[in-house]
């Protein structure tokens, strides 16, 4: 069966928005998805450093942080440990039967863990491509960028939803048998 | 307080709160993109009402570290299509793979090997989308600075509809 989340979204969003004015006051806002480019740029600048160099994108964001780790990178380790944490105290850690398949998933699709990786792998794709072409993701634009009333943001709020919905529609088209 | 150690801090509770409220499941994200399960976008528009008035009400105050990025109606819009296929596909965004993954769940963790393989896929092509940026660009702008007007008298309204967003409007709807 499904777990339901332990905290109503009541809370959980209000510590959520807690959490967003905090970052802001002391840092700055919330976002994800440029440590996926750090990562890259670290990653490529040991291995092959010229590449990485001479990559206009990957420079941009490996020459601020030093071709190293900074504060949004310590963040996205947070995250995981948080996460992880949170996850263990609740006895939430490997709940599923399958640790590659999603029940609701496994309904659809059939018990194939390698072709569930390859729908995970290519929607990773797509999501970090199309965060990367929007300057932002669910946490640094949705999340941080509508908080600030930034216009594209919105924009992006508004396109994401209708692509996603309109995406899992066709993915759940057939009814799902049991 | 060190930064670094700051950012784990702000990062553990950011991360522990996606997972106890129930971003990091596959179940409830493609539960909303099929608008049965309305936990998570309830979620998270009532984290932006909270924060939108808090960050408004710093910035009165000058103590708003805001950081505006710049509005490409095309290429954002383009961007987010994207984004949803993969949206949906996964079943995670960039953020709660990583809250996903620390679960246990290694098609999470597929879907951060994913996205570093489109980043650097974007990487190498960066050049060709300079011109999606460029087209439709007005820069940093938000609702009070088109308007013209103080931050937090947008802020405040909006918040308010938000709020009447979650708590009467949307329901979950299950068959």
């Amino acid at each position: 069966m499904q777990n339901e989340p332990i905290l109503s979204w009541k809370v959980a969003g209000l510590l959520l928005g807690l959490v967003l004015i905090t970052a802001t006051a002391l840092v700055k806002p919330v976002g994800v998805s440029t440590q996926y480019v750090v990562a890259n740029a670290v990653v490529l600048h040991s291995a092959a450093p010229n590449l990485a160099e001479s990559n206009e994108y990957l420079a941009k964001y490996g020459e601020k942080n030093d071709w190293g780790v900074g504060y949004g990178w310590m963040f996205v380790v947070g995250m995981f440990l948080g996460g992880w944490l949170s996850a263990f105290i609740t006895k939430r850690v490997r709940q599923r039967e399958t640790p590659a398949l999603p029940p609701m998933w496994k309904a659809q699709f059939g018990a194939s863990s390698p072709r569930r990786m390859m729908h995970a792998f290519i929607g990773g794709a797509l999501l970090l491509f199309g965060s990367r072409l929007a300057g932002g993701c669910t946490s640094g634009h949705m999340m941080s960028g509508i908080s600030q009333l930034t216009i594209g943001s919105f924009v992006f709020g508004i396109s994401i939803f209708v692509s996603g919905i309109i995406t899992a529609r066709m993915l759940y088209k057939k009814r799902t048998a049991a | 307080m060190n930064l670094l150690i700051l950012g784990l801090i702000l990062g553990m509770a950011f991360g522990a709160i996606l997972q106890l409220g129930g971003a990091s499941s596959y179940h409830k994200i493609v539960g909303t993109l099929l608008l049965k399960d309305m936990a998570v976008i309830k979620l998270i528009l009532m984290g932006i009402a909270i924060a939108t008035v808090g960050i408004y009400a710093l910035d009165l105050v000058d103590m708003a570290n805001m950081s505006i990025k710049p509005t490409y109606v095309v290429g954002i819009a383009v961007a987010g299509l994207i984004f949803g296929v993969g949206f949906a596909v996964a079943g995670y965004c960039p953020g709660t793979c990583i809250v996903a993954a620390a679960e246990g769940k290694t098609d999470a963790v597929v879907t951060i090997a994913g996205g570093l393989a489109g980043t650097l896929i974007y990487s190498l092509v960066y050049p060709a989308m300079k011109g999606l940026i460029g087209i439709t660009n007005y820069g940093e702008v938000t609702i009070p600075s088109a308007l013209g007007v103080t931050g937090l008298w947008v802020a405040i309204p909006f918040s308010a509809v938000l709020l009447l967003l979650v708590f009467k409007v949307l329901k979950d709807r299950y068959e």
